[in-house]
Order: C-alpha cells, then structure tokens, then sequence
C-alpha cells in the first residue's frame, strides 16, 4: 500500500472543511454565490474523481472490503455532492447559496471519515 | 449591516432563503436514510430487524419531508409539517427506546441515541424545519 494513497483522503478532508468554512464566511457577509465558491468546488469535485479513481484501481487489483455495496454507493453518491449542490446553491440569489456548499464542504468530508471506516485500505 | 441585494432577502418560497439549504441537509438523510436501510434489509435483515425497519421508516418521512418543503404550495406544507412532526416524535421515541433497550438495536437507526452517529442532526433538523413551516403558515 502506497502512502500516496493517504494524501487524497486527508486532502479532501482539509479541501471540504476549508470550503465550509469560505462559504459560512461568504453567508455571513451577506454574499451571494460567485465565481470563487464554484472554483473552489471544482477543485473539491476533482479530488474526488482522483478519490474514486483511486479506489476503483484497488477493486480492480481484488481487494475487497467487507460492505462491498455500500462502498460502492458512497463511490457513485460523493462525486455527485459538489455537483448537486452547486446547482441548488446557483439556483438561490441571496446569502443562502454558500450556506448549501458549506453543506456540501462538510458532507465531504464527513463521508471521506465514513469512507475510510468502511474501508481503512483507503488510508486517511 | 448593509445588504447588496434587499430585494432577495425576503424568500418567496419554502424552498428559497434559508430552506435551500434546509432541502439540501434533508435531501442527504433521504439518500443516506434510504441506502443505509436498502442495503442492510437486502443482506442482513434477521440481524437487526426492527432497527432496519425503523430506518426504512425514516428514509420515507426523510424523503416526503424533502420533497413537500421543495415544492412549498399550501398541500405541501401541511405534508411537511405532518412529515416534520413525525420525524422528531420519532428521533425522540426511537432515541429514548435505543436507550432504554438496546438489545432490540444491536445495529444503530439514523434515530438511535437520538441522532447522535450523525452529530445529532435528526435531532435538530425537524425543530428547524417546523420553525421555517411556522412562519409560512403565519402569512
């Protein structure tokens, strides 16, 4: 097991809880979404994608965890969390709009804690 | 303080303003409530029964609850605040039962311990909710 592999993990956690907390700040502000919430989304999005890359090629090489089925729900449902929530959180034009992706920035990273529980292959 | 944008303040709907991202928190307990309970009936169901009941139970008021606060007409909202009810008389008799007989949950609910493996967020969410339905309902 290659140490690298706990660079994503610990990654994402610091890149979600970091969002969170850029966006509380943009909702105490009284700001609306902007280019720098999405960005800052996408860079969480791209984690993610390298994330499940990551566990896929382990499947692939035969490991297997114990909850195979629920691995594989938090594989298709956590790339999907930025993706959803910065189409609701652009859909809303008041301060309400960060406060769905600082959603969205813990929800990461409580899933990747999660993830890892399921699976401690995946180091953290 | 001074806002960029009055006009937007005032929501005009359950799913706007601060119910955005009420939907968004209880569309994470719909999908994580209803795939923890589908995968646990699927392939364990004589383990823990009634705790896997109760969650399926609890995906399907997390998901009314969702999707009646999203569409907000005056049905909707009474759905919702019957869902919301629901769902915090059921944290708190599934919280206090799981304390009281733990031997009926040898697996944990979304409501065991009154939320506390979600960081008591069932808990706190359906007072939430019924507060943002109650000033609907007063207009």
């Amino acid at each position: 097991m290659s140490p690298v592999n706990g660079v994503v993990p610990t990654t994402i956690i610091a890149a979600g809880l970091a969002l969170a907390g850029y966006a509380l700040l943009m909702t105490a502000l009284n700001r609306r979404m902007g280019a720098g919430l999405l960005a800052a989304l996408g860079v969480l999005e791209i984690l993610l994608l390298v994330l499940v890359g990551i566990v896929v090629a382990r499947l692939a090489d035969g490991a297997r965890p114990a909850g195979l089925a629920t691995l594989i729900g938090y594989l298709i449902a956590m790339p999907l969390v930025p993706v959803i929530a910065g189409f609701w959180g652009a859909l809303e034009r008041s301060r309400w709009g960060p406060a769905v992706i600082a959603v969205a920035g813990l929800v990461a990273a409580v899933l990747m804690i999660r993830l890892h529980e399921i699976w401690p292959a995946i180091r953290v | 303080m001074a806002s960029p944008e009055p006009a937007a303040s005032r929501p005009d709907s359950t799913r706007t303003g601060p119910g955005r991202v009420l939907i968004a928190v209880y569309a994470i307990f719909a999908l994580s409530a209803s795939a923890r309970a589908g995968v646990q009936i699927a392939t364990k169901f004589g383990h823990a029964p009634v705790a896997y009941l109760l969650s399926a139970f609890a995906a399907v008021v997390y998901i009314l609850a969702t999707v009646t606060l999203a569409i907000g007409s005056p049905t909707a909202r009474r759905i919702a605040v019957l869902s919301c009810s629901v769902e915090l008389a059921g944290v708190l008799a599934v919280g206090t039962w799981s304390i009281a007989d733990p031997a009926t949950f040898p697996d944990a609910t979304v409501w065991s311990g009154y939320g506390s493996g979600y960081g008591f967020v069932p808990l706190v969410l359906p007072v939430l909710g019924l507060l943002w339905l109650r000033r609907w309902a007063r207009r």
